[in-house]
């Protein structure tokens, strides 16, 4: 079934981000696979999504999770076959998901045929596939990204006697895109997932594409070269699909993966996202409206993506070191949560398994301007174990019922890709779907009614914003408009209640009308519009002119 | 409460946008834009500094300023609207100001400044001249640290004092408050101070708000208050005062300001002082005395030795009523001296200020009359003071402002016996 054909469809959708190896296990062999996933798209359907992201899925030796590739024209065997991803993805299209897949475009696993190829000898047709040197001297300017385990940017290949560059892990040598025939390549692989019918991809590491000395070798201009490119054969062969730029930048070096809307069509905006945890923390929105104050305005056709939490630590790369030192005092104060310059904790742990705020952090990420991310599991609160190593603790099964194997897998529960959460608080037999399906006051309800109210208007995804700065630094009031409809917007950050007078004097006369319960509010008149708020207690607000 | 009087529905409402805090830091000021933006900015450089993560808020009670005062404490603000690009700060710093009435109160603005303490929850609170010129971001370490880091309820400052400068406090305030509690507080009426949560709650619903001590010398009554109650007292060495050339008061005015408090807080906490209880040792960081021997007051040594002769001769009549007949003898005799012979020995300026202190207290005349009666004897002990120390080395100058906390206490039992006793003959 095809999809309808909706322009900018991205700036409408709520994405759901799921690695298929964690959602639901089909065949019994511990392991999430395609099949499986197949199985709960009614599901996501009924949770209000519109677009799935996949994490990677291709084969790969899953040394960093599957973003270390060797193959990119197939499925990982334990995930299922070419044909079973593309019964989920008619399957996903029937009930209107979009499916977005990752692209890993700046590094291959070591394992990939292409990297034995061209270690094999230095006169190899594909030796400058990959970025070789006699000395790991070069491009001293950029920073090592993976600083818990990697000291270099260059490994020591025995095998040709030379050294090759990896920005990530030391098994993830970076291809050479200054070589004509690895961009070409690229593109055929997108094309081999386009002409199967995905609709974008979540290009991986942009940043580092190349490499050029004296510089931090991260946004050089000839990244911008092979976007553009890409994007252009894109638009030509197959108009209406997407793609998302990973690249965790401040938000004035975000804006050229933009282009003049000829590149990215989104892009993740990394350095608002531990802004919010920060604001929540500080009860304070400052940090909030001036990373927003700061972020460029973007091409009309393009769009931020907006997120809480993901498959990787919560970054704190793109903050300053109080803010940094702040963080982790307050968001992990065990070292082992922490993970490079991040914090390796899923949603619920983070907030305390606070309801409120979870639910206010959801409030913020569905109304600020960007399109949402929801993270598998954060729907239902899942928690995390920072014990699994790496980022593994944030990538546990789903959970899905309290039964066995938390109803994701019937295989035997040492045979798991990952251990279950089973401590009391997030623990498979309190936290999951069944269970919160049962409730109308779960939170999986609530988030349901969520993204229904979200959706239930246009403005959330394509209007503009405009912030109120009402004296009450602890609440954050921000105006969303487009076309002649206004919703305002207004959170309290704080533990306790508020009180707060907003200036919406230019929008007299209106009614407010709340949009959850649909109930009116009094009229704007000439005086500050007092409200009074519960502990994080958030409102958004239809304006009516009656 | 008395504080619902006193904060305005203006002030309210800023104190409401600021909401809960862990430090305030009050000011006062009356036409003070000459050096008030500096003060609010070393006072947000230090609360940036050293407290960092803390929620702070500066509030400002004005008494009517036409000068921009109120506008220079505003801009101090750091929000997400007022960025400032040499600050990078976590929180927002709000700035608040608000005119309490036109009739100028140091003690209207001090009950402010506690009772919106209170209001917001604040651990710790300073108090900050607004003339203070040579204030430093170290002082809200030096003030606030104890207090909110160290569980101290109240943080009174020590100066560096060039020679003569403060004789008020040197010869009569400090010696006092040491003979009465036994603690060398070396400023009892300070001009920057810090106090707790403890304290300041029971600051707000004090009885010195409604009398003309709480007005006038509040800071008197807030460190005799910390001494009676057996709170625990920090002592910080700030360095140099600094002050902006302001008219000084004339000696009435200051009196009124400093000894009629004393007086009446002594009457208010008359048990704490005759039999004092067993109170935390006084801490002091860093120097308890500095002396600065840079420059000279301008004191007038001919007249100040002329106007304690004709204050002790036109004020016998009501000395009568205030002294006894030896200090009243003594008084008269010391009057009759050449300057070159003058001399108001330490004994006879302690026997006479305890004499005072004890005639408020009966209120043999009226109080303020009093106070008023003392500014000719004082002038004489000025005299003597600076005459007998013109030369002297700063350890010098230090052993002898001691000798006189001495003879302070030595004559305290005579202090106890005048207060216990019933109406005086003459």
């Amino acid at each position: 079934m095809a999809l309808p054909k909706v322009p900018l469809w991205y700036k409408d959708a709520v994405i759901y981000q799921v690695h298929v190896r964690a959602m639901y296990d089909s065949n019994g062999d511990g392991i999430g696979d395609f099949r499986g996933l197949a199985q709960k798209l009614d599901y996501l359907q009924e949770l209000g999504i519109s677009a799935i992201w996949l994490m990677p899925f291709f084969p790969s030796p899953l040394r960093d999770d599957g973003y270390d590739i060797s193959d990119y024209r197939s499925v990982h065997p334990s995930y299922g076959t070419l044909e079973d991803f593309q019964l989920f993805l008619h399957a996903a299209r029937d009930r209107g998901i979009r499916v977005v897949i990752e692209m890993v475009l700046n590094h291959t696993s070591d394992q990939h045929p292409w990297f034995q190829e061209s270690r094999s000898s230095l006169n190899n047709p594909r030796r400058d596939w990959y970025v070789w040197s006699d000395s790991d001297t070069r491009y001293r300017g950029a920073r090592i990204i993976f600083l818990d385990t990697e000291m270099s940017n260059w490994a020591w290949d025995p095998i040709s006697k030379q050294y090759y560059w990896h920005r990530f892990f030391s098994h993830q040598p970076d291809l050479n895109y200054d070589n004509p025939a690895v961009r070409e390549e690229m593109w055929n692989v997108m094309k081999f997932w386009l002409e199967m019918g995905v609709d974008g991809f979540r290009l991986d590491a942009v940043p580092y594409l190349f490499e050029r000395e004296g510089t931090n070798c991260e946004n050089l201009p000839e990244t911008h070269g092979v976007i553009k490119e890409l994007r252009r054969r894109l638009d030509e062969n197959f108009p209406g699909r997407m793609l998302l730029a990973e690249a965790n930048q401040w938000p004035a070096d975000l804006l050229p993966y933009f282009g003049k809307g000829d590149e990215f069509h989104m892009a993740f905006h990394f350095p608002l996202m531990p802004r919010m945890f920060m604001g929540l923390k500080l009860e304070d929105r400052k940090p909030i409206t001036e990373i927003l104050q700061q972020t460029p305005k973007i091409p009309d056709t393009c769009q931020w993506c907006l997120f809480l939490r993901n498959h990787d630590e919560l970054t704190l790369e793109m903050v300053t070191d109080m803010e940094r030192d702040y963080m982790y005092d307050v968001y992990a104060n065990e070292k082992a949560m922490r993970l490079n310059l991040g914090i390796r904790r899923r949603l619920a742990p983070l907030l305390d398994n606070d309801r409120r705020r979870i639910e206010l952090m959801n409030g913020l990420l569905m109304s600020l301007p960007g399109t949402p991310v929801i993270y598998y599991g954060d729907e239902i609160g899942m928690g995390d174990n920072i014990f699994l190593g790496d980022r593994n603790g944030v990538r546990t099964p789903m959970q899905w019922d309290g039964g066995w194997n938390a109803g994701f897998s019937s295989s035997d529960p040492e045979s798991l890709y990952s251990a279950l959460i089973m401590n009391p608080i997030y623990g498979y037999q309190s936290v999951n779907v069944t269970s919160q399906r049962r409730l109308q006051h779960s939170l999986l309800s609530w988030m349901r009614r969520l993204l229904q109210v979200r959706k239930s208007t246009p403005i959330f995804g394509r209007g503009s914003i405009e912030f109120l700065y009402p004296d009450n630094h602890r609440v954050l009031a921000y105006v969303r408009q487009l076309g002649e409809e206004t919703i305002l917007a207004v959170n309290n950050l704080s533990a306790s209640a508020q009180a707060v007078e907003l200036d919406l004097q230019r929008f007299k006369g209106n009614i407010l009308v709340e949009m959850f319960g649909r109930n009116i509010f009094p009229r704007i008149g000439e005086l500050p519009y007092l409200l009074t708020m519960g502990p994080y207690q958030f409102y958004w607000f239809r304006l009516r002119r009656i | 409460m008395a504080e619902d009087n006193i904060l305005s529905d203006d002030l309210l409402r800023q104190l409401i946008s600021v909401g809960e805090v862990d430090i305030l830091v009050g000011l006062h000021t009356h036409n003070h834009a000459k050096t008030i933006g500096h003060v609010v900015q070393v006072i947000r450089e230090g609360l940036l500094k050293y407290f960092p993560r803390e929620r702070v808020a500066v509030l400002n009670a004005d008494g009517g300023s036409v000068d921009g005062t109120r506008e220079l404490v505003r801009a101090a603000s750091i929000t997400d609207l007022r960025r400032e690009n040499s600050f990078y700060t976590l929180r927002t710093l709000h700035c608040i100001s608000s005119q309490y009435g036109t009739n100028v109160s140091n003690g209207t603005a001090m009950h402010i400044i506690a009772a919106a303490a209170d209001l917001l929850r604040a651990r710790a609170c300073a108090v900050i001249a607004p003339e203070s010129s040579e204030i430093r971001p170290d002082w809200m370490d030096q003030l606030l640290g104890p207090v909110y880091r160290d569980n101290a309820d109240f943080v009174a400052p020590v100066y560096r004092r060039q020679r003569f400068e403060g004789i008020l406090v040197t010869n009569l305030l400090y010696p006092v408050t040491r003979a009465l509690y036994g603690k060398s507080i070396r400023e009892p009426r300070p001009g920057e101070f810090a106090f707790s949560d403890l304290l300041g709650s029971r600051l707000v619903g004090h009885p010195m708000w409604s009398q003309d001590a709480g007005r006038l010398g509040p800071e008197v009554c807030l460190t005799l208050e910390a001494l009676a109650e057996g709170h625990r007292i920090v002592q910080a060495f700030l360095g140099p005062k600094g002050q902006a050339e302001r008219p000084a008061p004339d000696l009435v005015a200051a009196l009124r300001q400093t000894v009629g408090p004393l007086f009446w807080s002594m009457e208010n906490a008359s048990g704490a002082w005759s039999s004092p209880a067993e109170a935390p040792t006084l801490l002091t960081i860093g120097p308890t005395f500095d002396v600065s021997t840079d420059g000279m007051a301008n004191v007038d040594l001919a007249r100040l030795h002329q106007m304690f002769c004709s204050g002790a001769k036109d004020l016998e009549s009501v000395l009568k009523s205030i002294v006894s007949a030896d200090t009243l003898s003594q008084l008269q005799y010391a009057a009759s001296l050449d300057e070159a012979h003058f001399h108001l020995s330490e004994e006879l300026w302690a026997k006479a200020v305890y004499e005072f202190a004890s005639a408020y207290h009966r209120s043999a005349i009226s109080r303020d009359h009093i106070i008023q009666a003392l500014a000719p004897l004082y002038r004489g002990r000025a005299y003597t003071f600076v005459t007998e120390n013109l030369n002297a080395a700063p350890d010098a100058l230090g052993e002898r402002i001691e000798a006189l906390c001495v003879t302070f206490e030595r004559f305290k039992p005579y202090l106890l016996e005048l207060w216990s006793a019933p109406e005086r003959g003459s």
